[in-house]
């Protein structure tokens, strides 16, 4: 079967691509697109350092053939700033040292605004189910915990470390 | 390598596909790893993510999962939160959110957490073959298979009753983990006495078992820690070695979870 034109609304905007059968969604946004935040560790589904969100779901994008979701919402890091200006999840990773390498912070952001899209305040157990298919080596998890937690409570009023710090 | 992957919008178009020499493809979540990891020979893949084959479905006791239903799909449904520590004790949300139902029936042991639990329930699947459409119990799929160009189309089980279904598993990890020991049961008790009961063990063996012999010592017994224990020894199991654990510790630990599972203790 040759390749085909398939159609993504990404990050809001309207783009296609011609996909070869082999190619994933992955493939798609970081060679086609250019948008290298989605990372290919394990290329397995068990790093989660893919992960970007499907229709307003979290999803591996490493196992997804980029031709099965044609026609698809994809939202991915680089959506989620505007301009210089970073989202609350964003903010409070980098406000709460919830970020040192960086290779698996795109897809835990994206694992933690899937979270709290659905639920605006998650307790602790719920955050730690939501990435626990996003390995970190370097933080141990917890400022990344507490920057997740930290990004909910920003979105019900609370203002983030920085804006504390600014004032 | 892949060389097609096609996305019928139908049932029938994916079966038509399937018998044309084409493999089907449900979230991706097994098969995509093995083609990210290894080099291989042309394959055809047929996705069934836009086959109509999605979807839950309760009418009174029956429960009618689609077989490309999703594992998210299944933890969000309230009808089903007695599947839910099940469903969200198999790998991590990005995973289920790709991951099927139909698919976790066919994953190899120490994986098929879900395929525990429907057998435990007694599950039907729907399959359509070269011969038509007709219903297979799940017990016999797991243990002969189907023929490649087989489909499955949906999964059916009857609704345990309140507090009848028990599922445990024990893995290196509380999330995102392989079983060492996964138990899925549905058993009820009246006066004290075990008066129904389907054990299936996963996780200890090559393949889900059905614990048989574990069920005639529970049957009509009471359910306390002397039965339990005597059901543990009733079954001829062969535990496999693998890297979340090894057969000597999975035959070792085996009857201290079928007790935290039978008596949550």
């Amino acid at each position: 079967m040759p390749s085909r034109i398939v159609t993504l609304k990404l990050n809001g905007a309207e783009r296609e691509l011609i996909a070869r059968p082999s190619t994933t969604l992955l493939d798609a946004l970081r060679e086609t697109f250019g948008l290298t935040g989605a990372k290919r560790g394990c290329a397995q589904g068990g790093c989660g350092s893919c992960t970007v969100l499907l229709d307003g779901r979290p999803v591996v994008s490493c196992l997804i053939p980029v031709v099965t979701v044609d026609g698809s919402t994809v939202d991915t890091i680089e959506g989620l700033a505007d301009g210089d200006r970073l989202d609350d999840v964003q903010q409070a990773f980098v406000d709460h040292f919830a970020t040192q390498c960086g290779f698996c912070t795109p897809g835990m952001i994206m694992s933690a605004t899937a979270l709290l899209d659905r639920k605006p305040d998650p307790t602790r157990q719920e955050v730690t189910e939501a990435i626990c298919g996003n390995v970190c080596r370097c933080t141990g998890y917890e400022p990344i915990i507490t920057a997740v937690l930290a990004a909910a409570e920003h979105r019900r009023g609370v203002p983030l470390a920085s804006a504390e710090a600014e004032v | 390598m892949v060389i097609s992957v096609q996305t019928p919008d139908s049932a029938e178009a994916a079966h038509a596909a399937l018998q044309a020499g084409a493999v089907p493809l449900g979230g991706g979540t097994h098969l995509m790893t093995r083609l990210n990891d290894r080099a291989g020979g042309d394959l055809r893949l047929v996705s069934l993510r836009r086959a109509g084959l999605s979807g839950i479905g309760v009418d009174g006791a029956t429960v009618t999962l689609g077989a490309a239903t999703t594992l998210a799909d299944l933890e969000d449904d309230a009808r089903l939160s007695y599947l839910s520590g099940c469903v969200r004790s198999i790998a991590s949300p990005p995973v289920r959110n790709l991951a099927t139902v139909a698919g976790n029936l066919f994953v190899p042991q120490p994986y098929g957490d879900l395929a525990a639990a429907l057998l435990a329930l007694d599950a039907e699947l729907d399959v359509l073959g070269a011969g038509g459409a007709r219903r297979e119990p799940l017990e016999q799929v797991v243990t002969g298979g189907l023929r490649a160009d087989d489909l499955v189309t949906a999964v059916r089980f009857t609704a345990p009753a309140q507090s009848a279904f028990r599922f445990y598993k024990a893995a290196r990890r509380r999330l995102n983990s392989g079983s060492i020991v996964t138990v899925a049961a549905r058993i009820t008790v009246e006066d004290g006495l075990v008066g129904d009961v389907r054990l299936v063990l996963g996780g200890l063996a090559r393949r889900l078992v059905r614990a048989t012999g574990a069920e005639r010592v529970l049957l009509g017994a009471p359910l306390n820690a002397e039965t339990v224990a005597r059901a543990a020894e009733a079954d001829a199991i062969e535990p496999v070695d693998d890297a979340y654990a090894s057969a000597w510790y999975r035959a070792r630990v085996y009857p201290v979870h079928l007790r935290r599972a039978l008596l949550g203790a």
